[in-house]
This record gives C-alpha cells, sequence and structure tokens, in this order.
C-alpha cells in the first residue's frame, strides 16, 4: 500500500517504471518462495495476453480487459501444433468489427495445442476468456521467462494506469 | 533520391530505440507527414503498407498513405475468396485482368480502380482511432465541396444511405493502421461482375462480407476527382490536431512534414520486394483461405439409372490451406446397381492438390481414360463443382 502510494508520487514516469519493475521483482520473489500455488497463477503481459502454467506447459489467452477492447470476436487465427515461437511473437489474429489484432506469445516455447473450439465458435473468447475461450498451450522452454510478466494484482494496477 | 532512401532507414533504425522508451506523448509533439504512394500496383501498395507498419515508428509521428490502384479484388486477411469474388472471370474483366489480393487487416471484400482513393492512418496502437480518421476525411469533403457524408455505427461512410466507402483494420504492437476506400468514379460494372456470386454451396466460418449499396461521389457531384482529393484529404488532415479532431488551419499545417512522393521500390524500401513476392504468391492468395467444405448435388440422367426413382448424386469436398483434403461422394443406389463401377481412384487423387484449377486439370487428363459413362458421369460432377467457383 505504501508502497503504491509512493509510486503514484514519482509524476517522472521512466522513475515510475524503474521502481514498478522493483516492486514488481520483489513480489515474484516473495511469491515464489512463499505460494506453493504460484504455478497455477495466471500471468499477464503488458499486452493483455494471460498465460497459467502447470508443469511446463503453460495455456494462453487474452484478458477481460483485450476482449472487452476487441468487441464481438468474430474470427480466430491460431498457431499451429509444433510451432516454435519466442516470447513477444506475431502467433495469431483475432478479428472483431473489420479489426484484426495480431496475438502476442507471452512465453517462448512450442506450441503442443490449440483451442479448436475457439477456431469454430470464436464468440467463446467473448463469453469466457478465462476459461473455455483459452487459445492455445505451450510447452515452455524458459521458465525464467515468467518473471518479466505480471501477476493478477500487479495488473490490475497496470490497467489504472492504462486508463486516461 | 539517396537522401530520401538514407532518411527511411534512419527512421528504421531509431524507432527500434525509440520503442524501447514509453513516455506518454503530447499532442502537441506529433508531426504529420503525407505519403503518395507512385504505384498503381495492389501488391506494391500492400507492400508498401505493410513495411511502414513495421519498420517506421509512428509515436511522435503519424502518418496517411493515399494510394490507387489498377483494377482489383481486395479479400479480408480471413476471407475465402471462392466466396468473395468471382475468380473465374477476373482475369477476363478488363483488358489487363483484375488482380485478387488478399490484405493483412480484416473485414470483406472490396473492388479497386482508379476512380477509388485508399487512404491508410498510420498511428500508434495506443492512438488508434477509426471515428478520427473518418472524421477527417467528412471534414475534408464538406469543406471543398459542401457535401456531407454520414459515419455509420460499423465506421462505413454514406450517402444517401449508401456506402460509398469501407473500413478495416490491423492492430498490432507498438503499431495500427486504419485503411479505407472513397468511391469517386469508380468503374460499377466492373466491380458488380468481379464481386458477383452465386450461392455454390461453400460452408466456411471465414469472416463474410456485408453487402451493400453503393454510390459514386461523382454521382452526386461531378466536380469531384481522385487526384484532386489528394489534396483535399492531404491538407484537411494536416491541418487537424492530431488526437483530437480540431483545426488547426494552415498554421498547423504548415508546422507538419507535408506531402510526400513515395516510390515504393528496393531501393527506397530495403526488404519490399520480398514483402510484395509473399503477397502475390498462392500460399498467402489462397492457401491462407479458412477451412471450408463445398457440396453439390447432381440429378442423375435416366439412362444411368435402373430404377424409377429419381435420386441425387451428391459431391461434398472439405478444402483446407488451400488444398483438397477430403472428397465425399453419395451415389445413389440406382446409379450403383447399374454397373457404376465405383472407381474412385480419380476422386482420391484430387487430394492434396490446389483448389481448384490444379485439381481440375488433374481431372481433366484422367476424364480422358474412363471407359464407364457412369464414371465418366460422376468425374463430370466433382469437375463442376470446382468450375462453379
Amino acid at each position: 500500500m505504501v508502497i503504491h502510494r509512493f509510486v503514484r508520487c514519482v509524476n517522472n514516469s521512466t522513475a515510475r517504471q524503474l521502481i514498478f519493475n522493483q516492486c514488481r521483482k520483489h513480489a515474484i520473489n516473495r511469491s515464489i518462495f512463499t505460494t506453493p500455488s504460484f504455478w497455477a497463477e495466471r500471468l499477464y503481459t503488458d499486452k493483455h495476453e494471460w498465460v497459467e502454467v502447470d508443469g511446463k506447459t503453460g495455456k494462453v489467452g487474452i484478458s477481460q480487459y483485450a476482449q472487452e477492447a476487441l468487441g464481438d470476436v468474430v474470427y480466430a487465427q491460431l498457431p499451429d501444433v509444433d510451432t516454435v515461437l519466442k516470447q513477444k511473437d506475431e502467433c495469431g489474429a483475432l478479428e472483431s468489427v473489420k479489426a484484426a489484432s495480431e496475438v502476442y506469445s507471452p512465453i517462448s516455447g512450442k506450441v503442443v495445442e490449440k483451442n479448436t473450439s475457439v477456431e469454430e465458435t470464436p464468440s467463446l473468447i467473448n463469453s469466457s476468456c478465462y476459461d473455455k475461450g483459452w487459445l492455445f498451450k505451450i510447452e515452455l522452454s524458459d521458465t525464467g521467462e515468467l518473471k518479466s510478466l505480471m501477476t493478477e494484482t500487479q495488473y490490475n494496477e497496470y490497467l489504472k494506469t492504462q486508463e486516461h | 533520391m539517396a537522401l530520401v532512401h538514407r532518411k527511411f532507414v534512419m527512421s528504421a533504425i531509431l524507432s527500434r530505440f525509440a520503442r524501447a522508451y514509453s513516455t506518454p506523448v503530447q499532442e502537441k509533439d506529433i508531426r504529420k507527414s503525407v505519403f503518395i504512394s507512385q504505384s498503381k500496383d495492389i501488391f506494391t501498395n500492400l507492400a508498401l503498407e505493410d513495411w511502414l507498419y513495421k519498420n517506421l515508428d509512428f509515436t511522435n509521428h503519424h502518418v496517411l498513405m493515399l494510394w490507387q490502384n489498377d483494377p482489383c479484388v481486395v479479400i479480408g486477411r480471413h476471407q475465402n475468396p471462392w466466396l468473395e469474388a468471382n475468380v473465374p472471370a477476373l482475369g477476363a474483366l478488363t483488358d489487363q485482368g483484375v488482380a485478387l489480393a488478399r490484405r493483412n487487416s480484416g473485414g470483406g471484400t472490396v473492388f479497386h480502380d482508379q476512380g477509388n482513393l485508399n487512404m491508410t492512418f498510420f498511428t500508434s496502437r495506443n492512438h488508434y482511432n477509426r471515428r478520427y480518421n473518418l472524421e477527417v476525411i467528412t471534414r475534408a469533403i464538406f469543406r471543398e465541396y459542401g457535401l456531407k457524408l454520414e459515419i455509420t455505427p460499423r465506421d462505413d461512410l454514406t450517402l444517401r444511405n449508401c456506402k460509398v466507402s469501407g473500413t478495416a483494420a490491423k492492430l498490432g504492437r507498438p503499431s495500427a493502421y486504419h485503411h479505407c476506400t472513397l468511391l469517386v468514379n469508380t468503374n460499377k460494372v466492373h466491380l458488380s461482375e468481379a464481386l458477383q456470386k452465386s450461392d455454390v454451396g461453400i460452408e466456411t466460418n471465414a469472416t463474410k462480407s456485408t453487402k451493400s449499396k453503393i454510390l459514386n461521389l461523382c454521382e452526386e457531384n461531378p466536380k469531384i476527382k481522385v487526384p484532386a482529393l489528394y489534396k483535399v484529404v492531404g491538407w484537411e488532415y494536416l491541418r487537424t490536431h492530431a488526437l483530437s479532431v480540431k483545426d488547426g488551419g494552415m498554421e498547423l499545417a504548415n508546422q507538419q512534414k507535408g506531402f510526400q512522393m513515395v516510390n515504393p521500390t528496393e531501393k527506397w524500401f530495403p526488404g519490399i520486394e520480398e514483402i510484395r513476392d509473399n503477397l502475390q504468391g498462392w500460399q498467402w492468395r489462397f492457401g491462407k483461405t479458412p477451412k471450408f467444405t463445398i457440396s453439390r448435388s447432381f440429378t442423375v440422367p435416366e439412362h444411368l439409372i435402373s430404377q424409377d426413382v429419381p435420386d441425387d448424386l451428391k459431391v461434398t469436398m472439405v478444402v483446407e490451406g488451400g488444398k483438397i483434403s477430403d472428397v465425399n461422394l453419395y451415389v445413389p443406389p440406382g446409379l450403383v446397381a447399374n454397373g457404376f463401377s465405383g472407381n474412385v481412384n480419380v476422386i482420391t487423387s484430387l487430394i492434396g492438390h490446389k483448389f481448384s484449377e490444379e485439381a481440375l486439370d488433374n481431372l481433366e487428363w484422367s476424364l480422358g481414360a474412363l471407359g464407364s459413362d457412369k464414371d465418366k458421369f460422376v468425374t463430370d460432377c466433382v469437375k463442376q463443382v470446382m468450375q462453379s467457383v
């Protein structure tokens, strides 16, 4: 709480980013050691994708915020199984109201499954973005990358900075 | 020329550094440019669009690209060309033929020719705003011609309830673009022939176009011509503030980077040829088509069927990645009983072939080798399924 208030006071955004990153690292380190269920948690990117890790496999989707921003999804183009992706690679597209929005992979690895239900019924992304509307599963090649992602609490804080 | 070339490469390099920082951008810090493409080739212009999207940094620099094409049909990124365009007729529609292209943005199919103006608005993803862009266009037309265009909830521009402009967009990180057409004096006969499509029995979840009544601006005001619109829309864009639709007059326009003629060649834009080749290749235009099935029924001629009850032969074809992946035949019992040998080798040999020309050639070749009338009939039906699209 104290930290958040402090962060808000800092107007220089580069400094704010630095402090924010440090806080984030602390928060992640802490949760690794204190929360055994850490891997089942959803982690977020600043581009509004999420990943839920179970062992070596991560399930990827887009956030509620992203789903709302897109509007009705009419077509989902997902990466094929066996595609090797690097973190932040373009790996698909979601089409809504005449706009194709690129999907970026939150982590590096090899695609092991894609959600064919979403290909058939793209509206699942709107109705159930964290559950039935997941996009693809990926076998992680570098679990260290997870440290660069935000926890749900951090992501919610991040969303506040995005609203003007 | 060499100078301009260096400028583009430099800004491409700079953009990579600039992206590392994400300080909020003030409206007053954003400069605008109008690029006018000197190519009339759809694949080159789409490649230019993609090159700019990938290589320029739009954080402090908004760009409007104005371009025109020789006759072509442009389908949306996730569309089915056989469902949207009159594919077999395109080649003979005009002297040089009508090209078929697939773009990177979403949305439906449009027809372009020299009577149509295309506008692409490049911004950072954070500043992507279709309404802003459409308002700039409507204000430009109103200022110059006193003509009021409406912006519909679907982001089309209409006049007298007829569509004069279609919109589509591509959103990525860190950049995005919105592009739209403006019908000025497009050949409506070519347009409707190129997009004419009867129900060919295709089932797919590909994005479908919404059919609309269209109007050329010249039908309302014959003085409106495409070359003049370059200036009209370009100046309006430059004199409008970057983030709010507020007129800054010529004072603001003169602070911008202004107009620039752009020659989309490899020399100016290293790598553009490769992008162009990919856009023109079969893999992107047809291979990218979302999976679909096409089915049709045929009445079996009386002399081929043994029983009195008329029955249909039904052909269903599955096409994945633009290639035939499965063919199913429903052969009526009467035809089987009357000596249809069930020689489906011809049919199975189609699997893996490109839909539809390559597969048709293959069928044509094997048709000659068939002896039985029944086999010929079945093969001919399969052929017709493909010829119909």
